[in-house]
């Protein structure tokens, strides 16, 4: 198992971008099964009317994907570990495809990201799973491709100093 | 004005095209939203996913009128293109297809550098609103309001 102190040292997200608390199962190369719960002190919360009913606080369907790719992230970096986008290998997103979002998402609930590698390739990793919420699929996700880039791509592509760039960060 | 849903952004696109010109929105990416300090501590760029989130708020406020009110089923595709960072301005042109039951709304998020991603969505017919507070239900649920309601920038 990995504590969230363990995640910080693989993922370069924070507060209140750190979206996945825990690892329960690593199996490097081959699968992650992570934790993350749902809870209304998360900051898309704060503005919402006092009257706002469940429907509103649904937790944001991008912010689901978010964590589920992070969690992708501590299995694709977990034998590579870099917490700083500034320097080394960084990792981009390349592409996400077939993701079916089933039903909302609510404070309080405790979800379960199953993520599998279904292929590697030198800098390019693809991954599948889904999302559960007490064992019932909240989330299938069809394919994730994150690629391993020079953090000089991302920071050559700052507004100062253009530079072609081949991917988006995640 | 406090948003109809929680959100990962503050900042609402808003309807840019003329009347029956093809659909386009803009949203400044400004630099104090709440995801730069976490994403990433000294380097803020905009996560991927929020360009998607801009996409489907602009989606979800150029709903085609005969779809009613809908919902985002699945991201069928993205492809991140390049880096949005804190001062861009993000212009989304969308073009809607229906597809049987279900509608297509396709887009191109850019920014002053060119194009930043590509999104393909799936909407489908919102559920009938449920009264009940029941959390596990197995419906979807709205996760924003009306489509026709005009959306404004809150910051």
């Amino acid at each position: 198992m990995l504590t969230i102190s363990a995640i910080k040292k693989v993922l370069p997200h924070r507060y209140p971008m750190l979206l996945v608390d825990r690892v329960d199962e690593l199996v490097p190369g081959e699968r992650l099964v992570a934790v993350k719960a749902i809870t209304c002190n998360e900051p898309w919360y704060q503005d919402l009317a006092e009257d706002a009913g469940d429907e509103e606080h649904a937790y944001p369907q991008t912010l689901l994907i978010e964590s589920w790719c992070q969690a992708a992230g501590v299995l694709a970096a977990w034998d590579k570990p870099n917490p700083d986008v500034m320097s080394g290998q960084v990792m981009l997103f390349g592409s996400i495809s077939d993701v079916v979002l089933h039903r909302p998402v609510l404070p309080g609930e405790v979800l379960q990201h199953r993520v599998r590698l279904v292929r590697a390739l030198s800098d390019t990793v693809i991954f599948e799973g889904e999302c559960l919420s007490d064992g019932e699929t909240v989330m299938e996700v069809g394919r994730v491709v994150m690629a391993m880039r020079p953090a000089e791509e991302l920071t050559g592509a700052l507004p100062a100093a253009p530079a072609p760039v081949g991917a988006g960060a995640h | 004005m406090a948003p109809l849903a929680a959100g990962p952004v503050r900042a609402f696109p808003e309807i840019s095209s003329e009347p029956g010109a093809p659909l386009r929105t803009t949203v400044q990416v400004h630099a104090d939203e709440r995801v730069f300090p976490g994403h990433y501590p000294g380097f803020p760029i905009f996560p991927g996913v929020c360009v998607v989130e801009q996409v489907r708020r602009s989606a979800l406020a150029t709903v085609p009128a005969d779809a009613g009110k809908v919902i985002v089923r699945a991201i069928e595709s993205t492809r991140f293109l390049s880096p949005v960072f804190p001062g861009d301005r993000l212009t989304v042109e969308l073009t809607w297809s229906p597809r049987g039951e279900a509608w297509r709304c396709e887009a191109v998020a850019a920014t002053e550098r060119g194009r930043a991603a590509t999104v393909r969505l799936r909407l489908v017919a919102a559920p009938e609103p449920s009264t009940s507070a029941e959390p596990h239900g197995t419906a979807p649920v709205a996760v924003d309001g009306p489509s026709t309601q005009e959306r404004k920038a809150p910051c």
